[in-house]
């Protein structure tokens, strides 16, 4: 009996088909690449409008093909094969370059154009006086009770932004009419400086011990501090673009840097990929001018970044665009923040669960399914018919823009809090805490890298909204900068799109309109790439 | 078959093991000392937490029926009985945590020292302040362990010194040694093991008057395990510990008095350990412990 079994077993079991399921598996990768393909050839199709690589020499492509990508791509491979760790701490650099390089871009446009230093300084101090006070109150609360503290403190604020006319003037007032006014860099320097080198210190603190993070803060602000002697002499830029530039991109990316090479030598070895790339864009750069090939006949160039609309597609530029996107996004996430996360988190911790509440939530649901047009209308019918406010000006766009992220933003701040595990609130309460203490010692430090990612990508989605700012009036195209909330202000979508319509001449059309598009894109998958960084933050740490 | 000879033979090892007796004998002739007149066994009675005719429901469905026992003061008290017994409501009805859940109601009266808890009065935030927990599943907060450890002091505003607080603490709870050089470190980074006591020194940090743990071992280790059964051996000295347990064996190796809770929330024995064990009164205590059932 059982030799006669094994020797069917012998024969072998036979086959099972799989063709159904191997189609099936291939339609379904169809499907996953089909959006991503389509959208990539459109993008490399725009990119070509816009940089037109083929317009350069091929000597131009061979320079930079042999000092940058080449070299590049072999430290990369190599690296992909031996050591990950240093090769992803060495993009991270890269990233960390291209991010902090816009963001100082953004920032520069402000402080040059829109927000007069001494303002901003003058601001600054009024928020950092009553603040300092809060948190001298903070260490007595024994002795006074919260009332009295929340009165002092409010009252502080109010004292200090704005004054009590004719009593007390504002620190913002007195600081702007004080007989001696420091130069703009200094103003920055305290400011910015400030902002840049005490996270540096409390970073290098937790990586050695308190003189180290003192150390490196005093160290951090003096290179912002000795900037404006540097850049102009040897970068050509100015003195505030050196100190913007020294604060948000010099001191990050060096604090990052520095501190993976003391925590993680393993990975210290990936600083190799930015130097190679970096230096090797300069040796390319040195090379083709020597050399004399010329290079690609950009669309996207400086001057196009500085330059305001023209009726000639070779004159037109961005620059008031980026800059009203810019101060549109500051706007919208100074709205859509508070309120967003606010209602969140009434609604997963305090809300009781009755039938209002799920009515609310299937709607907050919807909400985010309305047509962004229907807002660029409820935001013309509420703040321009209603209120009174002129059309098309930052405020209203930003508080249209930010009732449109709304939703997206309460619905992801809900999903970052509900992923607090249970068991936190419960070993909370547990310890004698009351809802509000486990919310902000517990729930919210928690669920806040969860947050940020939400709400950022998020205003990614309200950076690329027309219809809603063509609702609301704003401007298709403006010489201007805008100087208050209540000016006008254009957007890079906007401008884009007026390009596209108003301007259609043919040179606008295939090349003034694809550089704009490449410049939005670049934003766009910025903003989302630091929501990415973070969100990866967040999970390696559950 | 086997599992009952299993569980007769660990019962045996454990109810001879004979330090577990000494402690028993060592506390009795100290509170006896103490309470002068009074005789050992009243000593020995003088109870912190008191439950009478405490019943629970979950919506419809009766939880707890009737529970009345008394829990004597710094020893250790365990309540061991099947899934789904109650035991965990029970342990919850102390520092009222049942109230977090909309579903529970619950009905009798519990003192806490001379309070009924569940006076109108009484507000739970303040309760739980005075009673530690410790959760089956280790949930240290992703803070640095002396964030940690010093979460009861910031929250309850204890004053003092919170360096040696959380010194002590974490001595008390086995882990200083473990641990002190790397207090400014993410308390996730410990050991499943190591974040057990990290709770527990969390606990006891805010110095409180009884500790509750539900089954605080089932997520770990047998070395993990036996360290905080020896833990809680030493927390008994200053503390009325309450421990809810799957493993019958643990509440035997623990325990002074244990309470038997079986299927449908009743509490059908509760007595010296070592009376559980060896001569229960109901022939269904013995039969759950034996391993006929359950």
């Amino acid at each position: 009996m059982a030799t006669q079994d094994r020797s069917s077993y012998a024969e072998g079991f036979g086959q099972v088909s799989r063709t159904v399921g191997t189609v099936f598996r291939y339609l379904l990768l169809a499907s996953t690449l089909f959006g991503i393909a389509v959208l990539a050839i459109l993008l490399v199709y725009v990119a070509n409008d816009a940089v037109q690589p083929l317009t350069a020499d091929p000597g131009w492509h061979l320079t930079f093909f042999l000092t940058l990508v080449l070299p590049t791509l072999a430290t990369a491979g190599y690296l992909a094969a031996t050591n990950l760790e240093a090769l992803k701490f060495g993009s991270m650099t890269i990233g960390l370059i291209v991010v902090s390089l816009l963001f100082s871009g953004g920032v520069a446009i402000i402080f040059i154009e829109v927000l007069a230093p001494l303002v901003w300084f003058a601001y600054v101090l009024a928020f950092a006086v009553p603040t300092v006070l809060m948190i001298a109150l903070q260490r007595r609360s024994r002795q006074l009770s919260f009332l009295t503290r929340f009165v002092v403190v409010a009252l502080a604020f109010y004292t200090s932004l704005f004054g009590l006319p004719g009593v007390v003037p504002s620190v913002a007032a007195l600081v702007q009419s004080a007989p001696f006014v420091p130069l703009d860099w200094v103003l920055l320097t305290l400011t910015l400086g400030l902002f840049a080198s005490a996270p540096t210190a409390s970073y290098a603190a937790g990586i050695r011990d308190r003189r180290t993070g003192l150390g490196v803060g005093v160290l951090a602000l003096a290179a912002v501090a000795a900037s404006p002697f540097i850049g102009p002499p040897v970068f050509g830029i100015g003195t505030v673009p050196s100190v913007i530039l020294a604060s948000v991109t010099v001191v990050p990316t060096v604090a990052f840097v520095g501190g993976t090479a003391v925590t993680r030598e393993h990975a210290r070895i990936g600083i190799l990929v930015p130097l190679l790339i970096v230096g090797g864009a300069l040796a390319g750069e040195v090379l083709v001018d020597t050399l004399g090939y010329a290079g690609p006949q950009s669309w996207v160039d400086w001057q196009f970044l500085t330059s305001d609309h023209s009726g000639t597609a070779e004159d037109a530029g961005l620059y008031p665009a980026i800059a009203g996107s810019i101060l549109l996004m500051v706007t919208v996430a100074a709205l859509s923040f508070p309120v967003g996360v606010g209602a969140a988190l009434y609604l997963e911790e305090y809300a009781p669960d009755n039938r209002i509440t799920r009515f609310i939530d299937v709607n907050i649901s919807n909400l985010a399914g309305v047509p962004s047009v229907v807002y660029g209308l409820l935001g013309l019918g509420l703040f321009v018919t209603q209120l009174g406010r002129p059309s098309g000006t930052i405020f209203v766009g930003g508080a249209t823009l930010a009732l449109l992220i709304l939703p997206i933003v309460i619905i992801s701040s809900r999903e970052a809090i509900r992923s607090v595990p249970d068991e936190m609130r419960q070993a909370s309460y547990g310890m004698g805490a009351t809802k509000w203490q486990t919310v902000k010692n517990v729930i919210l430090p928690r669920a806040f890298p969860g947050i940020l990612t939400g709400t950022i990508l998020a205003l990614g989605r309200a950076i690329g909204e027309t219809a809603p700012l063509i609702m609301i009036g704003a401007p298709n195209v403006l010489f201007s900068f805008p100087s208050e909330l209540s000016s006008k202000v254009s957007a890079m979508p906007l401008q884009v799109y007026s390009w596209a319509s108003y301007f259609a001449t043919d040179a606008f059309y295939e090349k003034a309109v694809p550089a704009g598009v490449v410049i939005l894109v670049t934003v766009l998958l910025a903003m989302n790439s630091i929501a990415i960084v973070l969100r990866n933050r967040y999970e390696q740490e559950t | 078959m086997s599992q009952e000879n299993m569980s007769n033979d660990n019962v045996e090892s454990a109810t001879e093991d004979p330090t577990d007796d000494d402690m028993i004998l060592e506390t009795d002739v100290a509170a006896g000392l103490e309470e002068g007149s009074e005789t050992v066994r009243t000593a020995r009675e003088r109870s912190i937490v008191e439950a009478n005719g405490i019943n629970v429901w979950y919506n419809d469905e009766q939880a707890l029926q009737d529970i009345t026992m008394s829990v004597p003061e710094n020893q250790v008290t365990a309540m061991i009985g099947p899934s789904g017994c109650g035991k965990s409501t029970f342990l919850r009805c102390i520092n009222r945590m049942n109230d977090m859940i909309d579903a529970a109601r619950v009905e009798g009266e519990l003192y806490l020292g001379e309070k009924n808890v569940y006076d109108p009065d009484v507000d739970p935030v303040a309760l739980r302040r005075r009673v530690g927990m410790v959760f089956q599943k280790p949930n240290p907060f992703p803070k640095s362990i002396y964030d940690n450890v010093a979460y009861g002091l910031k929250i309850q505003d204890i004053g003092g010194n919170h360096d040696e607080i959380v010194e002590e603490s974490l001595k008390r709870a086995a882990l200083w040694d473990e641990v002190k050089d790397q207090l400014d470190e993410s308390g996730l980074d410990l050991s499943g093991g190591q974040q057990q006591r990290l709770c527990i020194a969390r606990a006891i940090a805010p110095d409180p008057e009884v500790i509750l743990m539900d089954e605080p071992a089932s997520a770990l280790d047998p070395v993990a395990t036996s360290k905080i059964e020896d833990l809680i051996d030493e927390l008994a000295e200053d503390y009325t510990v309450i421990i809810v347990t799957h493993n019958m064996q643990q509440a035997a190796r623990i325990s002074d008095k244990t309470a038997v809770f079986l299927t449908g929330g009743e509490l059908v024995e509760f007595d010296d350990t070592k009376t559980i064990f060896e001569n229960p009164e109901h022939e269904r205590v013995e039969d759950y412990i034996t391993g006929k059932f359950g």
